[in-house]
């Protein structure tokens, strides 16, 4: 439950020649986590290598290099496919020799004369572009190249000056600017262009076309759109191929990534001339299926046997060991970080609390059937473990929110009629129609915060748990009495504070006589935990002690729940308000075909307004209750950084033996 | 001079400017809190989101550190709903 899956440490050495059969194996069962050989001095381990990959490696990442550029070039994933039947190896293995280069060649044809009339697409936009301040002039373009006795000029100028010189000038107006072609004796070329500079003159090149810019440009648009209309073209068909031939590149992705995987393992043993070791981590109660796998796989010449895991040296990698339910929420955690195997791991107590979180800052019927049927909706679009790992989170949450809805008695930010709230009501008073006292805020916040008293207890208790599996010696000891000094400081503040208010919810103190001083029994029993929670807390580390205020401000960080739950309502409440009364109700008195039209909009501003408050709400209660979890409960006892467990294997979802 | 300016105030008054006094500061107590913690994540966030796109592991301790400022608004909500409630 609380615990990762029990590991087992197992070492197999063969003689070298059943590396392949051994390998085979392994991946078969994917049960193995390799342990990677680092060579050292370890005496064990003495005329030890490490491994070359198996023979036909290079050539297996060559074909799968091809393979990934046709499917980069198709944007093809294999989690967006679901497998509609296996391949068999024996007969992908004829289609990938046969079939796979014939596509590829394909592909790479198609890609490259793709790349090609891009190129051309983008010199020929260049040469429209350079000829079109010349558009309007009806000159011949080569005439304004070549002169041994004329200079050219041709620019844009802010305004048009006299060039005092005998020339020929063309001069246009525009909105994008005044542009001027002048031709000028090569005498004057220097005068003129000192008096083009006072201008603001910004020459531009002349093209070198023959015949007017209009001409040539309307040319150049006839090339750009036959490109184009190329361009279009190949991208049918590259679409074509991919949807004919997805399912067999995914297919063989998957088997050449198996052959990759198998053939490059080698690097990760401990090898000598003659035979080879390796290390690794199995499940425990997989452990005797592995052996026995791997001894007949090798006729018996394997030697397989259980490691004593030495504590402190050996790390095992850490896998989920959680009931079906609480499965989603190991997303979560691992958002975080993944456990140690050592620690205690929340999964499950993440994935009771969260949606409940969720309800709480949104429990509305009407938003959590929305977000119950987004969903189950998105199942159709987002594929992937993780994928369906969320929406599975995000489906328990919404139930959580359903059930909340009735608590609260709130459907879309509406009173549901007839059903009296069991918890506090959050309805507010919103334009002015005062039902009832409004929302019981106190009664909400005690509620808010009790939570936070609870939850935060849970998390010190775990850490002394934690403290107590992890540590040794008198560090030990003193970890778990900081962790106790901590939940006694946060119950003795309590005590004190109900000394000498009355509160509503909350525990009621104040009626037990003075004993010492004027003082009560229970302030004095306050003061006591108080002051021995700060030794114990100052035992450990004195530096903890800056972090008392952390008890007040971690506790009243759970007044978000009521919060963020009250704006959610208030702008349910509004969006009600202004579509309803301000806009649908003064319509309906007197019905006009002109007030049809405005109901309409009221309609439209009403559905607009709670979608937009319930993706609000969504992010509002996700984040928010995801955020209690990971500052105010995990930094109580939860360290992670484990190592993930991955064995050695591949699950294969479109390819068999 | 206060009983002066005071004169002409019917209790009704008294008692609605008093309401409108507790909204003000209520609306104040979140608005300015929010302001700075919005000022306080503004630098920790960026670099928050620089080192997760450089090592996706440090994302918990960094939204950690991100949220830390959160405390100031918190309290600040809190004052508001106790003056308002």
């Amino acid at each position: 439950m609380l615990t990762p899956e029990q590991m087992s440490k197992v070492l197999i050495a063969a003689p070298r020649d059943l590396m392949d059969p051994v390998i085979t194996e392994l991946y078969h069962q994917r049960l193995f986590h390799v342990e990677d050989f680092v060579e050292n001095d370890q005496e064990e381990y003495a005329g030890y290598r490490i491994g070359v990959p198996l023979e036909g490696a290079g050539e297996t990442s060559k074909e799968l290099i091809r393979l990934r550029s046709v499917t980069g070039a198709f944007s093809l994933r294999a989690d967006d496919l679901d497998p509609k039947a296996k391949i068999r190896k024996s007969q992908l293995a004829a289609q990938i020799e046969q079939e796979l280069p014939r596509i590829e060649d394909e592909v790479e044809a198609l890609l490259s004369r793709r790349m090609a009339l891009e190129n051309h697409v983008k010199e020929t936009e260049q040469k429209i572009e350079a000829l079109t301040p010349f558009s309007e002039m009806r000159t011949d373009l080569s005439l304004l190249h070549g002169y041994k006795t004329l200079t050219v000029f041709a620019g844009t100028i802010g305004k048009r000056i006299d060039l005092g010189v005998p020339s020929e000038e063309y001069y246009s107006e525009s909105k994008k600017g005044n542009f001027l072609v002048a031709v000028v004796p090569v005498e004057y070329r220097q005068d003129v262009e000192r008096k083009l500079l006072d201008a603001q003159f910004q020459p531009v090149p002349v093209p070198d076309e023959p015949g007017p810019a209009k001409e040539r440009i309307s040319v150049y648009n006839v090339q750009f759109e036959s490109d184009r209309k190329d361009l279009d073209e190949i991208a049918t068909q590259i679409d074509a191929l991919k949807s004919r031939h997805s399912e067999f590149l995914v297919a063989c992705d998957e088997l050449l990534s198996i052959d990759a995987e198998k053939a490059e393992v080698p690097l990760r043993f401990a090898t000598t001339d003659h035979a080879f070791i390796v290390e690794g981590w199995v499940p425990t109660e997989a452990l005797g299926g592995l052996i026995d796998g791997v001894t007949t796989a090798s006729g018996g010449r394997a030697y397989v046997t259980m490691l004593p895991v030495e504590e402190g040296k050996d790390l095992p990698p850490m896998e989920y060991h959680n009931v079906s339910v609480a499965k989603p929420s190991q997303f979560l955690i691992d958002l975080y970080s993944r456990p140690k195997y050592t620690e205690l791991d929340p999964t499950l107590i993440v994935s009771i609390v969260f949606p409940i979180f969720f309800g709480i800052i949104l429990g509305d019927v009407g938003y959590g059937a929305i977000l119950l049927a987004m969903s189950l909706g998105l199942r159709k679009i987002i594929k992937g473990e993780e994928g369906r790992m969320l929406l599975d989170v995000l489906r328990n949450a919404s139930i959580s929110s359903i059930i909340f809805g009735f608590l609260y008695s709130e459907f879309l930010g509406f009173p549901i009629p007839g059903l009296h709230p069991v918890l506090p009501t959050r309805h507010l008073n919103i334009g002015g129609e005062a039902g009832g006292h409004g929302p019981a805020v106190p009664e909400l916040m005690l509620m808010s915060i009790w939570i936070g008293i609870a939850y935060i207890t849970l998390g010190r208790i775990l850490g002394m748990i934690n403290h107590a599996r992890q540590d040794h010696g008198s560090h030990r000891t003193k970890a778990i009495l900081a962790n106790l000094g901590w939940i006694l400081v946060l119950w003795g503040i309590l005590f004190m504070i109900w000394s000498y208010f009355a509160m509503p919810l909350m525990l009621d103190f104040t009626g037990y006589p003075p004993v010492v001083a004027g003082v009560s029994f229970t302030t004095v029993a306050g003061a006591v935990m108080v002051v021995l929670g700060i030794l114990f807390i100052a035992r450990d580390s004195a530096l903890e002690v800056v972090e008392l205020p952390t008890i007040l401000s971690h506790v009243l960080s759970f007044a978000r729940l009521v919060g963020v739950g009250l704006s959610s309502v208030a702008i349910a409440m509004v969006v009600n308000f202004i579509a309803i009364g301000l806009i649908i109700e003064p319509q309906l008195e007197n019905l006009t075909i002109f007030g049809v039209l405005i109901i309409i909009v009221g309609v439209f501003v009403f559905l607009l307004g709670h979608l937009f408050n319930a993706i609000l709400g969504l992010l509002g209660g996700g984040l928010q209750s995801l955020r209690l979890n990971y500052v105010e409960f995990f930094t109580k006892f939860y360290k992670g950084g484990g190592k993930k467990y991955t064995p050695f294997g591949m699950i294969r979802r479109f390819t068999e033996d | 001079m206060v009983g002066e300016e005071l004169v002409g105030l019917t209790p009704e008054m008294i008692e609605a400017s008093q309401a409108g006094m507790k909204a003000l500061g209520a609306g104040l107590a979140v608005g300015l809190t929010g302001i700075a913690t919005g000022i306080a994540e503004m630098a920790i966030g960026s670099a928050a989101v620089g080192a997760t796109a450089e090592n996706k592991d440090v994302f918990g301790l960094v939204l950690l550190l991100t949220v830390i400022p959160e405390t100031i608004v918190i309290f600040g909500l809190v004052v508001s709903l106790l003056l308002l409630f």
